[in-house]
């Protein structure tokens, strides 16, 4: 096993290589730099010349590149040009809000998504399910700013129950619990939002793995030797139809960090979605590149820890 | 039904709002990028700034409205006794006058680090931490001498040393903050950025609070440039600070510490940034003793100014919204003209618009009203030269207003030579004149632009081809001279000194060259007396009112809405709200 590991492990090294090349070949082939992105009205030609050569930007890409991934191979991704500080400070500071309401959402998400999935697998055809499929369907067509908008509107402005955004309430000094139930508080409406979002195609991988093993013959025994319907369906199949999800668990590790740029935005939720979105339009490529690789490292692990937890899962292709 | 269809326009009016928000707002970024020397010039204010302000003040849709109604009041903003909570984009967590970048984090340092001198609401410049200043008669020697009672936050004296630390921060080979101190010309400058010496020798230390700097040579933005330093604690930020790396002092841009009227408290990147007042302020201590910038978006802002959440935000101006805000009673509106304007601009190098006529053709047969009012409604004005009405540069003596002719475009287009082919396009030597637009996507003003231009030149036998680009696409283009016509706006800073209009210079977008204006500019920046860089400019500004080198369309507006409790604001275009943040108090 920790043989397999390390083999991944090691063939993840060639696959980070060509992203990196891909990537950063990308960021040099589209027009503009941090210098004319920031539009100064007053950057004299100098002064935009000294700036280039005090980043770099002067250089031959492709001594560009090799500066880049000679910093990143002892963990500098160099220094953010729009917010002066490093791209590892930049990302701990915001990677964190976008990853308490993307943890909330998953884990709700999920929850929701495995009962409704197996309800409606177990009672196909049913009005329930149905119903649930027409639901499903109209929640993954909703366009995300749409229903955070008339969340707003309808918590936050008309009934006030909810804040209308941020994380904290301003001016708050609060600590420990009180501090808890403030963040608490402003993440209902976020979280709820995205769940709604990501429930409905969820719903139907589960409901989908549910009706191909309830067909299984080993299904029909468990019934047949008098089993409780509630055993049939938790025990013997349930644990089954799980087994395609894990592959899925693993995808989601990258978007636990990537934050959600859209949403953050309605929400003002102080998160890396926004940040990341700027640092596109505003080429500062420091960020851009070091954030992109660490979503591609977690793309990596993410496909690696699913493939682990396969075997572990399911004895018929453990490794030995 | 009516009712939820309403909800549907303004839900899917916002979603327009935050996709324009996120497709990169070219022209938020070219209005936020503000320099720490982006200040004005002399002392003396004539009066005749004065009257043209108010001039502009009473006219129409802009200007300020006073809340009607005081009583009805938010409780949730009267609850706050002893602060105030102002709405605003996310700083970016630059808080050093020297390195920030965005006008967000601008505002943060306007009320932590205050300069030598400062901005006035005409856009000329007043002494702040500097009470005396003195020039020598060759204008090359600027004495400075810091107010006594000057004091940090942690009570230490401004020093003269801490001036020369900061310019040596600015004349640091690693400093790549936006300002171009070099340009400042101080002797020993290039020296010490070069690393040759390790002191600059046009700077000296004459006592605790006189500081003498040299030039080697001047023009009317030196005094604004040497003014505009911000003096920093040696003692706080120089501990760790060598020559050629600057990186220590930026590891405290989250921790400013300055001699302003507030202290930073506490800092939640993307959240909010508290104040503190500073007692020790030597203005006198800030009238509300705690100050919150909470962050807020265009999607909830206004309505956060109508719950009383916030006491203050920048909100986008449109009928809509100021027709909301002056509804509630409470809350003072204030349209504000932006510095900056919006233009088309054209190849002058290009065959197509080389001719003055042309030129001038095009902008006669454009309808910018249309344009302006479809775009901005009554919150926009047309403008015809390059400076903002409220700049003690502008003028509309001798201008051509260039209005809506499309007789006077076709008959300078017959001048020029282009006459109508059979298929109805204008023709010269077998070329067709056939324009290619580059637009961005997702701009108020290019939407509106596009379709009346092309029928506007339909008429005038010019055929417009659109293409829609990347703003940094069309910057290339426009670095390599590809291009006949796009769409960007530029920022203004209160000084009337530019690159735009010289040739080659290096903002020069459409390569316009005329060497009288040239002359003007260089001339206009060399002269000190206002009155006199006044007549310069006007008549740079004519000249190019009548070369027609690119064509001029708005200028636009911003609003603040402010809650009618506080009292006490001096703002104007050019002066912020945080400069007069300090003598707000709340009304009782």
């Amino acid at each position: 096993m920790s043989q397999y590991i390390i083999r991944r492990l090691l063939q993840m090294i060639p696959t980070l290589i060509g992203i990196s090349i891909i990537v950063f070949a990308i960021s040099q082939m589209v027009p503009g730099d941090y210098i004319t992105a920031s539009q100064n009205p007053n950057m004299t030609a100098e002064r935009a010349d000294q700036l280039r050569a005090l980043y770099g930007l002067d250089l031959p890409p492709v001594q560009q590149y090799f500066i880049w991934a000679k910093n990143m191979l002892v963990g500098n991704l160099g220094d953010s040009f729009q917010h002066k500080m490093p791209v590892t400070e930049v990302i701990n500071t915001y990677v964190w809000n976008s990853f308490v309401i993307a943890f909330a959402t998953l884990i709700l998400s999920w929850v929701i998504a495995a009962f409704v999935g197996v309800f409606s697998a177990q009672f196909q055809y049913s009005f329930f399910d149905k119903v649930v499929t027409l639901l499903v369907f109209l929640l993954m067509s909703l366009p995300s700013f749409f229903i955070g908008l008339l969340a707003i509107k309808y918590f936050a402005l008309d009934t006030k129950l909810l804040p209308t955004g941020g994380m904290t309430t301003a001016g708050l000094n609060a600590s420990g619990f009180e501090y808890l139930k403030d963040v608490g508080l402003h993440m209902i409406m976020p979280v709820a939002v995205m769940t709604t979002l990501s429930v409905g195609g969820l719903t139907r991988y589960f409901r989908t793995g549910m009706l191909e093993v309830i067909r299984q013959d080993y299904i029909r025994t468990a019934r047949a030797k008098g089993l409780k319907e509630r055993t049939v369906i938790f025990k013997h199949a349930f644990r089954n139809a799980l087994l395609p999800a894990i592959t899925l668990l693993g995808f989601e590790l990258p978007g636990l960090f990537g934050g959600a740029m859209i949403l953050e935005r309605v929400f003002n939720w102080p998160g890396i979605g926004q940040i990341y979105l700027a640092s596109l339009n505003l080429r500062d490529y420091p960020l851009m590149l070091g954030f992109t690789m660490f979503l591609a490292v977690l793309t990596l692990l993410g496909n690696l820890i699913s493939d682990i937890l396969y075997g572990v899962a399911d004895p018929r292709i453990r490794l030995k | 039904m009516k009712k939820r269809l309403s909800l549907m326009l303004v839900t899917l009016m916002a979603f327009g709002s935050i996709l324009a928000a996120c497709g990169g707002g070219e022209e938020a970024a070219s209005t936020d990028t503000t320099t720490p020397t982006e200040t004005a010039t002399d002392t003396t204010t004539p009066d005749e700034t004065a009257t043209e302000e108010t001039g502009t003040d009473s006219e129409s849709a802009i200007g300020f409205t006073e809340a009607t109604d005081v009583a009805t009041n938010n409780d949730v903003a009267l609850a706050r006794t002893d602060s105030a909570i102002i709405g605003t984009v996310a700083p970016q967590g630059v808080f050093n006058p020297l390195f920030h970048q965005t006008s967000y984090d601008y505002y943060v340092d306007y009320l932590v680090f205050p300069s030598l001198t400062k901005v006035k609401t005409d856009g000329t410049y007043e002494n702040d931490l500097a009470d005396d200043i003195k020039i020598s008669d060759d204008n090359k020697t600027y004495t400075f001498h810091i107010r006594d009672d000057a004091n940090y936050s942690d009570g230490t004296p401004v020093t003269a040393s801490d001036y020369l630390f900061a310019l040596k921060i600015y004349l640091d080979s690693s400093y790549d903050g936006q300002a171009d101190p070099l340009s400042w010309n101080i002797v020993g400058g290039k020296e010490y950025n070069e690393g040759t010496a390790t002191d600059i020798s046009g700077v000296k230390v004459i006592d605790d609070k006189t500081v003498e700097v040299t030039v080697s040579d001047y023009d009317a933005m030196t005094q604004v440039n040497l003014g505009g330093v911000t003096p920093l604690s040696e003692a706080y930020y120089g501990k760790d600070y060598k020559q050629g790396d600057v990186s220590s002092i930026k590891a405290f841009n989250g921790k400013p510490m300055g001699a302003g009227p507030y202290k930073v408290t506490k800092y939640t990147a993307g959240q909010e940034v508290d104040f503190e007042a500073n007692e020790g302020y030597y203005d006198g201590a800030p009238k509300i003793p705690k100050l919150i910038y909470k962050v807020t978006t265009d999607t909830t802002n206004l309505a956060m100014l109508q719950a009383g959440e916030t006491d203050l935000d920048n909100i986008t101006v449109n009928e809509d919204n100021v027709e909301e805000l002056k509804a509630t009673g409470f809350l003072d509106v204030d349209i504000l003209k932006n510095n900056g304007y919006g233009y088309v601009a054209m190849n002058n190098n290009n065959p197509l618009f080389s001719d003055v006529k042309v030129r001038q053709a095009l902008t006669y047969g454009l309808n910018r009203a249309e344009v302006v009012e479809a775009a901005y409604g009554p919150y926009a004005e047309v403008i015809n030269i390059p400076q903002s009405d409220v700049s003690w540069a502008y003028t509309d003596e001798n201008i051509d207003p260039y209005d809506y002719d499309v007789e006077k475009a076709k008959s300078l287009l017959d001048e020029a030579g282009w006459v109508e082919g059979a298929d109805g396009i204008r023709e010269k030597d077998g070329k067709k004149f056939e324009v290619n637009f580059s637009a961005t996507a997702d701009n108020p003003v290019v939407d509106a632009l596009i379709p009346i231009m092309t029928e506007n030149y339909e008429q005038l036998g010019i055929k417009l081809v659109v293409e829609t680009l990347d703003f940094n696409a069309i910057m290339e283009k426009k670095d390599k001279g590809d291009y006949d016509m796009f769409f960007a706006a530029w920022g203004l800073t209160p000084d009337p000194d530019s690159t735009v209009y010289i040739t080659d210079g290096a903002q020069n977008n459409s390569g316009y060259s005329n060497p009288e204006v040239d002359a003007l500019y260089a001339k206009g920046k060399k002269e000190l007396d206002i009155n006199e860089r006044k007549k310069i400019y006007a008549e740079a500004y004519q000249k190019i009112n009548a070369d027609a080198p690119e064509i001029l369309m708005y200028q636009r507006t911003n609003m603040l809405a402010i809650n009618g409790r506080l009292d006490g604001w001096d703002i104007s275009p050019y002066k912020d709200f945080p400069l007069s943040l300090h003598q707000v108090e709340i009304a009782e």
